[in-house]
């Protein structure tokens, strides 16, 4: 069992007032974790110990932060057991990873006429990169449909693969249901022979990884929902298949030789990290999973699971909630409406009383149009929420419906 | 109950948010504009009439929004038919200052009106755009 005392101790921001001097609840870490003292503290740290350049100069300063950015890299392979660092690609964000693969990948085997499969509940983080692509190569994006559990609709999934698919990318875990993706999904693009690519953005912070048991090609998250620093993002390929692909970006770095006739290209992983990368951001992704690590990934899912369906079983005991795809295979996420009040009331309404939740449409206007929403409110938990928020939480829906709806 | 939510969420506000006035679609009109709040997903169209006096004589909206963006609106109505388009570019002029917390210098508006009870908006910031949403669409409407 996680000492949820001792790690609310960690979090500096947990101390913060709101508003009316009321205590913070924050029920937003889809959107963004908050960060432990000690990875605040480390990136403190290296800017003022140990900052320079990476990969380039050969002074101690540029030694010692590429060892620290090469050494976040291995922890990162560690954390989803990828097969090699080779594999590992640092971007600013997640949504640039998915940028970088719709873009290479693309250029390389996508013509006019074949198909990419997403779902109608992704985030626009991974529609919009393939709208792009479907733009400038004339291919076609296919949305498969969902249950109203917020699972994929299988047979449809199916349904829409054929031989002109050439790849599949979907939400590993969806930012709004909460739903984890079935493995069979998976398997079938494996049996398939189809590429598939996860968001993890939600996945890597909540339930244990392991990209070689999931069975996927491709796997991005972010930083920031891991309890890192913001502008870290990780973008895994499988080696034998980002080897073969173009780079995503070109700059300084990802070079192997350079002549007014044009360039060669180094070897993975640099050869997708043109620029100077986000290594102090990076490095500070290492901590962060140190930290997760030192508390254990399978422990913090549990925490998680089990406060999930504590607040499911309070919310559907309240008859003026209505929650959006409710059951027991939510993880960390639920999304809801009180009945007649917009979410941005039942938001603001919950600030004030210093409980931090999202309201809108979550970046999936997709989704709310095939639910026939216009927004939802969503509530979200992190390793250091516990049972006593969400009954405040609870109380605070009740205050909320009776001062809208009197 | 938090004096905070009960300046936002005014009596008035409430009441035109749950039975917004000048809902539907103004016929014949000769100006519209949707106004869409990218953030929420919130939207709303907004339809009037100018005669050859340059008044609005007559001016309807519909759309989906919350409460403010609902409110603001209906608000904006109420206040704004009948006007001079001149007056009306006045009066949105102050609402923008009046919502994002500068009341000093208003020029039209008064404590007396109906949309002073949209003041509070000021204390948060993110609801801003809730209440302006329908304003920029007739400010829009008005350069189509």
């Amino acid at each position: 069992m996680l000492d949820i005392k001792k790690i609310r101790e960690d979090f500096p921001i947990l101390n913060k007032k709101i508003l009316n001097n009321k205590n913070l609840i924050y029920l937003d870490t889809a959107a963004s974790a908050q960060k432990p003292k000690v990875v605040i503290d480390e990136i403190n740290s290296f800017y003022s110990n140990n900052y320079a350049n990476v990969s380039r100069g050969v002074h101690t300063l540029s030694v010692e932060s590429t060892f620290k950015y090469e050494d976040a890299r291995k922890k990162v392979q560690k954390f989803i057991n990828a097969d090699s660092e080779r594999e590992i690609i640092f971007t600013k964000s997640a949504t640039e990873g998915i940028n970088l693969i719709a873009n290479s990948f693309a250029s390389k085997y996508i013509n006019e006429g074949d198909e990419i499969i997403l779902t109608v509940m992704e985030h626009h983080s991974n529609i919009i990169p393939w709208f792009l692509i479907r733009d400038r190569y004339k291919c076609k994006i296919l949305f498969a449909n969902i249950d109203s559990n917020g699972n994929i609709d299988q047979k449809h999934f199916e349904s829409l693969i054929s031989e002109k698919t050439k790849l599949v990318s979907i939400t590993h875990l969806s930012n709004v249901f909460g739903t984890i993706v079935n493995q069979e999904i998976i398997k079938l693009c494996n049996k398939e022979d189809i590429p598939i690519l996860l968001d993890g953005c939600q996945s890597a912070a909540h339930i244990p990884i392991d990209v070689k048991d999931l069975g996927c090609d491709y796997y991005v998250f972010s930083g920031h929902k891991l309890y890192a620093p913001t502008g870290v993002g990780v973008f895994y390929g499988k080696e034998n298949l980002i080897e073969e692909l173009p780079p995503y970006q070109g700059g300084g770095g990802m070079i192997a030789d350079v002549s007014i006739d044009g360039a060669t290209f180094t070897d993975l992983p640099a050869k997708f990290e043109a620029g100077t990368p986000p290594l102090v951001e990076a490095y500070g992704l290492g901590v962060a999973i140190d930290y997760v690590n030192e508390l254990g990934m399978s422990e913090i899912s549990e925490h998680e699971f089990r406060l999930t369906n504590y607040a499911l079983d309070k919310m559907q005991e309240l008859d003026f909630v209505d929650i959006h795809g409710a059951n027991k295979n939510k993880h960390s996420i639920i999304s809801f409406n009180i009945k007649n009040v917009h979410s941005h009331e039942v938001s603001s309404f919950l600030d004030v009383e210093g409980i931090a939740i999202r309201a809108g449409h979550h970046c999936c206007q997709p989704l709310m149009k095939h639910l026939s929403l216009n927004s939802t409110a969503r509530l979200s938990f992190g390793m250091y929420n516990t049972e006593d928020e969400v009954d405040i939480f609870i109380n605070a829906l009740k205050k909320c419906r009776d001062f809208f709806t009197k | 109950m938090n004096d905070l939510i009960k300046e936002l969420y005014q009596e008035i506000i409430l009441d035109h948010g749950q039975s917004p006035r000048n809902f539907g679609e103004c016929n014949p009109h000769n100006k519209s504009a949707d106004g869409h709040n990218p953030l929420c997903g919130d939207n709303l169209k907004l339809t009037f009439y100018i005669n050859n006096e340059d008044v609005i004589e007559d001016i309807k909206f519909t759309g989906e929004g919350c409460a403010i963006s609902l409110a603001s609106a209906s608000l904006m109505t109420e206040k704004l038919k009948g006007k001079k388009i001149d007056v009306a570019e006045e009066i949105f002029s102050d609402f923008t200052n009046l919502v994002s917390g500068s009341s000093e210098d208003l020029k039209v508006l008064n404590e007396e009106d109906s949309l002073y009870a949209l003041k509070g908006v000021g204390g948060f910031p993110m609801r801003v755009k809730c209440a302006t949403m329908a304003w920029h669409a007739f400010k829009s409407a008005l350069k189509s």
